[in-house]
């Protein structure tokens, strides 16, 4: 499953194609305080992406993908002010 | 094999011959401009499509070749006969790389060497030294363009532009700097411009297009795409419009030096100010490319607000870079700000009133894409698509796909014969006549229709024998400048059509009986103009279609054959006796050069030699259901003919039984049946003959020539099939005579591939399948046997 | 498991490309033309990717990536066309239509697989 969502986490991996975005909007728009997980997400659709720009959810954990991990994670920390926690919290 | 390489196969083949072509008529008319163009156009379509494989040595050469005719073309060099020789000599190594590559699917081992030399050569008239300096001389020259830093740097981490400044300008490289701005839409057409971001090679900085404003939460679309990208890459700039081809709208390249982001960051303006072009471009900016404008201005503030807010304190120098874009962002947007000696805190609440004041009213934000880019894809339409496609509509279909059309007419054939054995039982089986006329008046309507679907395929495999003497320019041309003879070379009737298969089958014989005509039948200029004729000797091709066949005509104005020569060398060899010797007409003794063993030069020459004689044309010939014949003139010169049928597909065959057994005979060579009182057939030196009108005709016993037992009925009358060959007509007694039929031949397969005496099979409408005898073989087994 | 589906008249090109995508791991689905390929739509088939010819009989490559782009769970799904290198004109209206991108053919065997991971995320 790309996407796995709690109360108050969401847990995205492998490929989150654009498929997963609406649920992932609409799970953003209901939750307060939201945390997103990617530590094990390869790939970002552009959807997705801008949807945790204007939400701007705690990153809970930094993705293993190299691309994510060194080009659009510092993106997102940019935009969201948040420090991402160490990989405190297991998938 | 890769569809690309074959599909690349193909069309060389056909590239090879126009170049080959071409290259013959623009030796004989260099000023010819367009068939200059022609060649070379086709040199050129081989380079391009030879760089889609890995053959470095394929496009190398046919670059060199490409370069020649260029320099040709623009009127830098004439073409003489060397160059060409070049030119021919490297295109006929390609040829060769070619059908190894179709084989192996990589060029030969020696392709280096081999193509390295003949490079040498072509380059020679071009001024030999580039062909070895070349590669770096070429591309040293034509360094980078350094495009102006464009607005939308700022959009990047300015720590991470210093540090690269630095690094581009103490290794003297540069970057492509990229903006993709996608458009709202894009989602649903199922692009994903993350996607394509994370498939940049050499990726080295990405940075965010975020928009004016984010849209209140409930309002949000999520699948209208609001943000885009600016991006850095040490990727080549092919790779990078290759890997955004299908959104080249959305992205623009730049390429930048260290000094030219240097520029960007002290806001110095570039070293030649472009007053003018910028003065021009300003104009020329639409109200769109406006409302761009302050979006990327608008984009530069938040960025640079960003920045003051979530950075780590300003420097001085990065500070004042800050404050530079900010006052040129404000500037694009229409609010000119003061910001000369900035401090961090003043810069911010500026920054901070910018970005209320200056916030593009509703209506003012341009949907992404703006119009303009929406209008621009249907002009350009317009502009490409005058009214449909130009050019005829021709298939190119796999030869096999017709071959295969051609077998399943055969069998519809077949199988409406069976409709025949059908009407015969239901009237003699099942005693209804009145069945067996209706099954015959199907077949007819069926048999009309399966005629003209024949017809209509073997349409389809006719050829013109152009394609068959389309060689002969180019061989001509080779041997006789390897003879010394000057010979002209007239094609007539070319475009006569015949079955694809005859085309075929003609090649090899024309060939041969072409360059026994150069070596043997024409002279040197010399001995010509001393026997009183033209210095330049004439061969002429000639093709007519004559009913049902084609006929082929090679003629030469030689010295034509000496029948006393021929009829001497046939009797030294042992091939005629003494008392044919002195009896001989010379037509018969011109017809001796087709006998086996007979050759008539001296020696085996290295052109036409090799082994094979006049012998193996006319049995090449004979074995297409064709006959070959010569006449020669002393002096004059000597003309052989082929005649062909115009179709192999379709056999007819008249169907014959011997001991229980049925064979099939071609029809063209049956001249009629008769059936004789056991009596009337008599005894000729050991040879069964019948007479005929008067004529003395031997019998043979098939069944006994194929060694199957039967032995006739004494009482019943013989059945005797007249057949005609090389004008001699021979009976042959067989049990029983049946119908003609129309068959498809097809070739012997397996054990019985070595029986001579068959020259084929082909399946009956009973499902019977047939062997068609090959008379000749016959022939010889039944004078054998006895 | 990466389906494709792809949709062309000439046999010999589905032959082709099938055995391209076939050994390269990925499933194929094959219709000879629009309409076909929509009733397979229609009866649940649910390609990742579709590549299409352009020229057709029935429905055309173009007006077939319109109808395609309605049909259910077609809406964000990468579709490609096939098309000759004069067919620029074609190739824009094809993206107005919705297609992704396109294959110019003849398509090296390379070229297909390459586009097709550039195209569909995951593949």
């Amino acid at each position: 499953m790309p996407l796995e969502l709690n109360e108050t986490t969401a847990t995205l991996s492998d490929v989150v194609t654009v498929d997963e975005v609406e649920p992932l909007v609409a799970w953003l728009r209901t939750t307060i305080k939201p945390k997103v997980n990617l530590r094990r997400c390869n790939h970002l659709h552009t959807g997705a992406l801008q949807a945790l720009l204007l939400f701007q959810p705690r990153i809970t954990s930094s993705p293993t993908d190299a691309f994510l991990a060194t080009q659009v994670l510092p993106l997102l920390r940019g935009s969201s002010g948040g420090p991402v926690l160490p990989e405190s919290e297991p998938p | 094999m890769n569809p690309l390489l074959a599909q690349f196969l193909a069309e060389a083949a056909d590239l090879l011959s126009q170049v080959d072509e071409g290259l013959l008529q623009l030796e004989r008319d260099p000023s010819d401009p367009e068939l200059v163009n022609e060649v070379f156009r086709a040199a050129h379509t081989f380079k391009g499509s030879s760089g889609l494989f890995d053959f470095p040595e394929l496009t190398r050469l046919t670059h060199a070749a490409e370069d020649l005719l260029d320099a040709v073309r623009s009127g830098k060099l004439s073409l003489d006969s060397g160059m060409t020789d070049d030119l021919l000599a490297a295109f006929d190594l390609i040829r060769g790389w070619l059908a190894y590559v179709t084989t192996h699917e990589r060029l030969p081992a020696t392709a280096g060497p081999a193509g390295q030399s003949l490079i040498v050569k072509l380059r020679g008239p071009l001024g030999g030294e580039q062909a070895t300096v070349n590669p770096s001389a070429a591309t040293v020259p034509a360094g980078p363009v350094i495009d102006r830093a464009p607005d939308w740097l700022s959009l990047f981490d300015e720590e991470w532009l210093e540090k690269s400044a630095t690094w581009l300008s103490s290794t003297s490289a540069t970057m492509r700097f990229i903006r993709f701005t996608p458009d709202q839409g894009c989602f649903f057409r199922a692009e994903d411009p993350l996607h394509l971001v994370s498939q940049v090679p050499a990726l080295a900085q990405l940075d965010l297009i975020q928009p004016f404003e984010w849209p209140p939460p409930e309002e949000y679309d999520e699948y209208a795409c609001l943000i885009g990208f600016v991006l850095a890459t040490r990727a080549a700039r092919g790779e990078l419009d290759y890997l955004f081809r299908y959104v080249p709208d959305q992205i623009e390249i730049v390429e930048l030096n260290g000094d030219a982001i240097r520029r960007h960051l002290t806001g110095e303006e570039p070293p030649e100010p472009r007053a003018d072009e910028s003065a021009v471009a300003a104009a020329a900016q639409s109200q769109a490319e406006n409302l761009e404008l302050a979006r990327d201005a608008y984009a530069i503030l938040t960025a640079a607000q960003r920045s003051l807010t979530f950075g780590e304190s300003l420097t001085g120098v990065r500070l004042s870079a800050v404050a530079r874009s900010v006052a040129a962002a404000a500037a694009a947007l229409g609010v000119p700000v003061e910001t000369a000696d900035p401090d961090a805190e003043t810069l911010n609440a500026q920054l901070t009133s910018l970005l209320t004041e200056a916030r593009p009213t509703p209506d003012e934000t341009p949907p992404p894409p703006p119009p303009v880019e929406r209008a621009a894809p249907v002009d350009r339409g317009r502009a490409d698509d005058p009214g449909g496609q130009v050019g005829t509509r021709i298939l190119k279909v796999d030869q096999e796909k017709v071959d295969h059309l051609m077998e399943l007419v055969g069998e519809l054939n077949v199988a409406k014969n069976g409709l025949t054995f059908l009407a015969d039982a239901a009237e003699e089986e099942f005693g209804s006549r009145v069945l067996s006329r209706r099954i015959k008046d199907q077949y007819s309507g069926l048999h009309r229709i399966a005629e003209e679907l024949q017809a209509a395929v073997m349409d389809v495999r006719m050829l013109p024998l152009s394609v068959a003497f389309s060689r002969f320019p180019r061989l001509i041309r080779d041997l006789s400048r390897r003879l010394g003879k000057t010979v002209e070379l007239v094609t007539e009737g070319e475009d006569t059509m015949a079955d694809k298969d005859v085309i075929e089958a003609l090649g090899d014989p024309l060939v041969h009986l072409v360059r026994n005509s150069l070596d043997h039948g024409i002279e040197t200029s010399a001995d010509r103009q001393a026997a009183g004729k033209a210095p330049a000797a004439r061969i002429t091709l000639t093709a007519v279609a004559d009913g049902d066949a084609v006929i082929v005509e090679i003629a030469d104005d030689g010295r034509g054959i000496d029948p006393d020569k021929v009829k001497r060398k046939a009797y030294e060899k042992g091939l005629i006796s003494e008392e044919e010797l002195e009896t001989l007409t010379d037509s018969d003794a011109v017809d001796l050069v087709f006998r086996p063993g007979f050759s008539t030069a001296d020696q085996v020459s290295d052109l036409s030699g090799r082994g094979v004689g006049m012998d193996a044309v006319r049995a090449s010939v004979e074995k297409l259901g064709g006959a070959v014949t010569m006449r020669s003139q002393l002096g004059r010169g000597t003309s052989t003919r082929l005649r062909l049928p115009l179709s192999m597909a379709v056999t007819q065959v008249m169907v014959v039984s011997v001991a229980g057994q049925r064979f099939g005979i071609p029809v063209d060579l049956v001249v009629e049946t008769v059936r004789v009182p056991s009596g009337e057939l008599g005894r000729v030196l050991h040879q069964d003959v019948v007479v005929l009108r008067g004529e003395v005709v031997p019998v043979i016993d098939l069944a006994r020539a194929l060694d199957m037992p039967w032995t006739a009925d004494p009482a019943a009358d013989r059945a005797i099939l007249i057949v005609s060959m090389h004008g001699q007509r021979v009976g042959l007694l067989v049990e029983q005579f049946h119908r003609e039929v129309d068959v498809i031949l097809k070739p012997m397969e397996g054990l019985l591939a070595y029986a001579d005496e068959f020259s084929g099979t082909a399946l009956l409408g009973d499902g019977l399948v047939l062997l068609v005898l090959n008379m000749k073989e016959v022939l010889s087994l039944a004078a054998r046997a006895q | 498991m990466t389906t494709v589906m792809l949709v062309d008249d000439s046999a010999t090109m589905l032959m082709s490309l099938k055995s391209i995508l076939t050994k390269a791991g990925y499933t194929v689905e094959t219709a000879g033309h629009g309409k076909e390929a929509m009733d397979k739509l229609a009866k649940g088939v649910k390609p990742n990717l579709i590549i299409s010819d352009v020229n057709m009989p029935q429905m055309d490559g173009i007006t077939f990536v319109r109808e395609a782009r309605k049909a259910p769970g077609m809406r964000f799904t990468p579709m490609l066309m096939l098309t000759t290198e004069s067919e620029q004109t074609k190739r824009n209206e094809a993206k107005t239509a919705g297609a992704t991108g396109w294959l110019v053919k003849p398509v090296a065997p390379d070229q297909l697989l390459g586009v097709i991971k550039q195209v569909v995320p995951g593949a």
